[in-house]
């Protein structure tokens, strides 16, 4: 039987969409037994956030293979940036990588998250969004920090959710403590 | 005067003139030693999760020690701590008690029984340790780049100190255990190196810092160990002489001989120079790198110290050592692998009878076995690790003689066929191959370092002649051939059947086989799709993309290359990517059209992919003749591929197995 390749290429455009989907809303469904299960006391943007370190630390993991100082600091910083932007493409957004002003700067800009949609779908906040990306972020860099020996910080500049039209995040190095 | 243990001559070995410079004897501290050949320190999981040595482990040690033929034989390095943060494996052997010692001395006293220097390493894993414990520990608390490892926890001050002296109590209790001398292991990423390299010694107290900083506990190591060792008990290190870490920013080359000076100046009595760390992204003794071609490192060593200098790393045949300890740019040379091996693989050279050597074919399948809590097994020989079972390694003579016909002289068939002659039956090989070797004649062409698997064929040969194994090469077995022979035994070593494409176009003259393609019996187009995502079809793809030609493997297997050994494995993904070789895997052919072939995935989704030429290398049991065989009585064994297509590891073994058992 011939291939009828759109047919194909959209039937697996359908698969992507609805896999990511769904993976989207499972994260909010598990978020409500978290939160179920953290109990009166606990607010649930504390345990959202927690959930964003948990990510983090094991996405960060996951970069350490991939990290490397041939090309130099700029080099690196480069490579950290586009595996971030990556992760959110792969979630469903749309990331892209650009130098900052200043140098050692570099800009992570998303004109297109999902996550605020789904969100809103299951009643969360928001600015938990926001903040929830920014925390992941920067547990993904404190095992890269630890692992290249070079401080990072990460720092939300703008957010979709909070009605600023893009996402922008701040990748730099940090002051020496 | 240096002391010597054991007096060898060996004027009557005849390797010892091939190899002139293997056997002349070396003063190391102030113990001499007989000739240049060490078996170097290698983990092999066969003690008590106690860390208490074992009969396995004592019968291992034995025939390595035979080996050395008077040289160096060390056991694998032992943990030192009781928290167990320094054990890097399951069936490490322990010493951080008195208790151990008895057990230590068990291999002290097999290694003396064969008039060979006993050697005794100490080894914390340091970053790579705490198999059985949450956290392992290092100079600073570096994540570790691979996952399997677990987290590093920051040594105190006084943890370091303590450290300190645990190496030196287990240097004595290995003294009292009766070695003769004594290594500390600063190997691929363990503890001494963790406080060596800038990557992860990012310490502010003594022990970090400058690079003498960083070498200040290794100093105080090898001082404290010297002290307990005294004069007559040489103390050895193997340091890094490259650690390729370049891309975390590790210590440069020139750093690293600056550590060797600085070992030297400590009072270390020889450096084992070693490189790479598991963390490193280049490899450094698969069957991918060329053997000899790190041996200028020792040179570079021997440039910088005065101290001999000792060296292994995929040196597996006597000839580059042997010229250059001539040249004076090495003065041992170490062996590993190449004595999982074969254990006796030295006392063979020295015999002149290297023909006989079962040779290392760097598949790594003994480190990712390590890596996987699993006790040592090679894939080339079967008698590793069942040294102690005397029934396995040792088989009786049979009871009864038996006609034995083996049909396919494979691997697996030869291995079968000389240790059932060995032990009385008459044997028969058929091939209907003029030549034996079976698919190895293909295997061995594809690239990144394969043609060294046909040397198990050269060792199965001379065996099978020595056993007065008779071949009938050319000859195919039939239905017909097995009644009028009616052997007592048929032992099918036919090897895999290759699969077919039972869809349309399955008969298509653009489907050839693999090893009509391996063996250039067959032309094939510019484009190419080969079926089957397993070793041979990515040695066949490499090979064909080494030609030029553009490569998709299309698999049935979820992951490609999924029966080559993680610790190789890794290699062949960076080759095909390197050769431009597309992968789908978990998909089959659905249809072979003019333009190509249409491939499924295991969800339905379907796209083509043009090609010229499809090659299959798919393979399944082979069943010809197990009918014929049943229904005349004939005792039967199917063996190696033929019985569930696999490799070169499972032929042998399979081999090995049902030739004890006839
Ligand atoms: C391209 C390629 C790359 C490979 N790479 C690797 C690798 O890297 N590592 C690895 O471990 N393995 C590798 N393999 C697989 C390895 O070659 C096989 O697993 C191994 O050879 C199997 O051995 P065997 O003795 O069971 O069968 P075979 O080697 O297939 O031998 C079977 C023999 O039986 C003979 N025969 C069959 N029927 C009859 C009959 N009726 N009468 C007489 N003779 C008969 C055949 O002519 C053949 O010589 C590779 C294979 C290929 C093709
Ligand atoms: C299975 C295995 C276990 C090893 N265990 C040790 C060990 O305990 N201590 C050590 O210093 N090196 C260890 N090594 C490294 C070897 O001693 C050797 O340096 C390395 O394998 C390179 O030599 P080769 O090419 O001859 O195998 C081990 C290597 C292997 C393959
Ligand atoms: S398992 Fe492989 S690498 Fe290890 S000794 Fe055996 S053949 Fe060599």
């Amino acid at each position: 039987m011939p291939v009828d390749t759109e047919k194909e290429i959209s039937k697996m455009h359908r698969m992507l969409h609805s896999t990511r989907n769904e993976i989207g809303k499972t994260y909010y469904r598990w978020r409500q037994v978290a939160i179920e299960f953290a109990g009166d006391d606990a607010k649930p943007l504390d345990v959202s956030l927690r959930a964003a370190e948990i990510f983090g630390k094991d996405i960060g993991k996951s970069f350490l293979p991939r990290m490397n100082w041939l090309k130099g600091e700029e080099g690196f910083l480069m490579i950290l940036a586009r595996s971030l932007a990556g992760l959110w493409n792969t979630e469903g957004g749309l990331a892209t990588v650009e130098k900052g002003e200043n140098p050692g700067e570099i800009l992570i800009k998303c004109l297109r998250d999902p996550w605020p949609t789904w969100a809103k779908e299951y009643g969360a906040p928001m600015e938990e969004v926001a903040l929830c990306r920014e925390r992941m972020y920067q547990t993904i860099l404190e095992d890269v920090s630890a692992f290249m020996n070079v401080p990072l910080k990460i720092e939300l500049q703008k957010a979709i959710s909070r009605g600023e039209g893009e996402t922008v995040m701040r990748l730099s190095k940090a002051e020496q403590g | 005067m240096a002391k010597t243990l054991f007096e060898w001559d060996y004027s009557d070995y005849p390797g010892a003139k091939t190899y002139p410079h293997l056997f002349k004897p070396i003063q190391i501290g102030n113990l001499m030693v007989p000739n240049r050949i060490k078996y170097a320190a290698t983990e092999d999981n066969l003690n008590g999760h106690d860390g208490f040595v074992t009969d396995a482990g004592v019968e291992y040690m034995r025939q390595r020690a035979i080996g050395v033929v008077g040289g160096l034989c060390f056991m694998q390095g032992v943990y030192m701590d009781e928290k167990r943060q320094g054990q890097g494996y399951v069936g490490q052997a322990a010493c951080w008690d008195d208790k151990f010692v008895p057990g230590l001395k068990r291999i002290s006293d097999a290694i003396h029984e064969a008039k060979a220097v006993a050697g005794f390493q100490l080894m914390d894993c340091g970053r790579v340790g705490a198999v059985e414990v949450d956290y392992c520990h290092g100079p600073s608390a570096v994540p570790q780049r691979l996952r399997i490892f677990k987290p590093v926890q920051e040594m105190t001050n006084a943890h370091v100190k303590t450290m300190i002296r645990q190496h030196v109590d287990a240097a004595r209790r290995g003294i009292e255990a009766g070695f003769d001398i004594m290594e500390i292991s600063g190997i691929v990423g363990y503890l001494i190196s963790n406080f060596i390299s800038s990557y992860t010694n990012r310490r502010t107290d003594e022990y970090g810092g400058d690079l003498r900083g960083r070498m200040q506990a290794v100093v105080e190591i090898i001082q404290g160990v010297k002290d307990v060792c005294g004069a007559d008990i040489p103390v050895g290190i193997r340091l890094c002489s490259e650690e390729l870490l370049d891309d975390v920013r590790g210590n440069t080359p020139e750093e690293s001989m600056e550590t060797y000076k600085m070992a030297e100046e400590a009072g270390a009595d020889y450096i084992s120079c070693t490189l790479g760390w598991q963390e490193s992204i280049y490899p450094v003794i698969s069957r991918d790198i060329p053997m000899g071609n790190w041996i200028h490192l020792a040179k570079r060593a021997k440039e910088h110290v005065n101290i001999p200098i000792q060296m292994a790393y995929r040196l597996f045949k006597p000839g580059l050592p042997n010229e250059k300890i001539g040249a004076g740019e090495l003065d041992i040379w170490e062996i590993c692998r190449s004595m999982i091996a074969d254990p006796h693989m030295p006392k063979k050279v020295a015999q002149g009878k290297e023909d006989e050597i079962r040779h290392c074919v760097a598949c790594n399948l003994c480190l990712a076995r390590l890596f996987r809590d699993a006790p040592m097994t090679c894939y080339i020989n079967p008698v590793c690790a069942h040294e102690w079972q005397d029934e396995f390694a040792n088989p009786k003579a049979a009871e009864e003689e038996k006609e034995v016909m083996i049909v396919g002289a494979g691997p697996a068939g030869l291995e079968c066929a000389y240790m059932a002659a060995r032990r009385g039956h008459e044997v028969h090989v058929y091939d209907k191959r003029d030549v034996i070797g079976g698919t190895l004649n293909e295997a061995k062409n594809a690239p990144y370092g394969d043609d060294e698997l046909w040397t198990c064929i050269e060792y199965q040969k001379v065996m099978c002649e020595q056993a007065g194994v008779n071949f009938h090469l050319g000859t195919e077995v039939t239905e017909d051939l097995i009644e009028e022979e009616m052997p007592d035994t048929v032992v099918l070593a036919t090897g895999p059947a290759y699969s077919r494409i039972e869809a349309s176009g399955g008969d298509s003259d653009k489907i050839v086989n693999l090893l009509d393609v391996m063996s250039g019996k067959v032309e094939v187009a510019e484009t190419v799709v080969m079926y089957g995502n397993r070793k041979p079809g990515i040695g066949g793809a490499l090979h064909l993309a080494k030609q030029g030609k553009k490569v998709t493997i299309v698999g049935k297997e979820k992951s490609a290359g999924f029966d080559v050994n993680p610790s190789f494995k890794w290699r062949y993904m960076i080759y095909m990517r390197q050769n431009g070789i597309t992968v789908y895997n978990d998909c089959d052919i659905e249809e072979v059209t003019d333009e190509g072939v249409i491939v499924k995935a295991f969800d339905g989704v379907r796209w083509p992919i043009q090609c010229d030429t499809v090659v299959i290398s798919d393979r399944g049991p082979n069943e010809s003749l197990k009918k014929t065989v049943q229904s005349e009585g004939i005792e039967l064994f199917v063996i190696g591929d033929a019985l569930i297509p696999r490799n070169l590891s499972s032929a042998v073994h399979d081999g090995y197995r049902v030739g004890i058992r006839l």
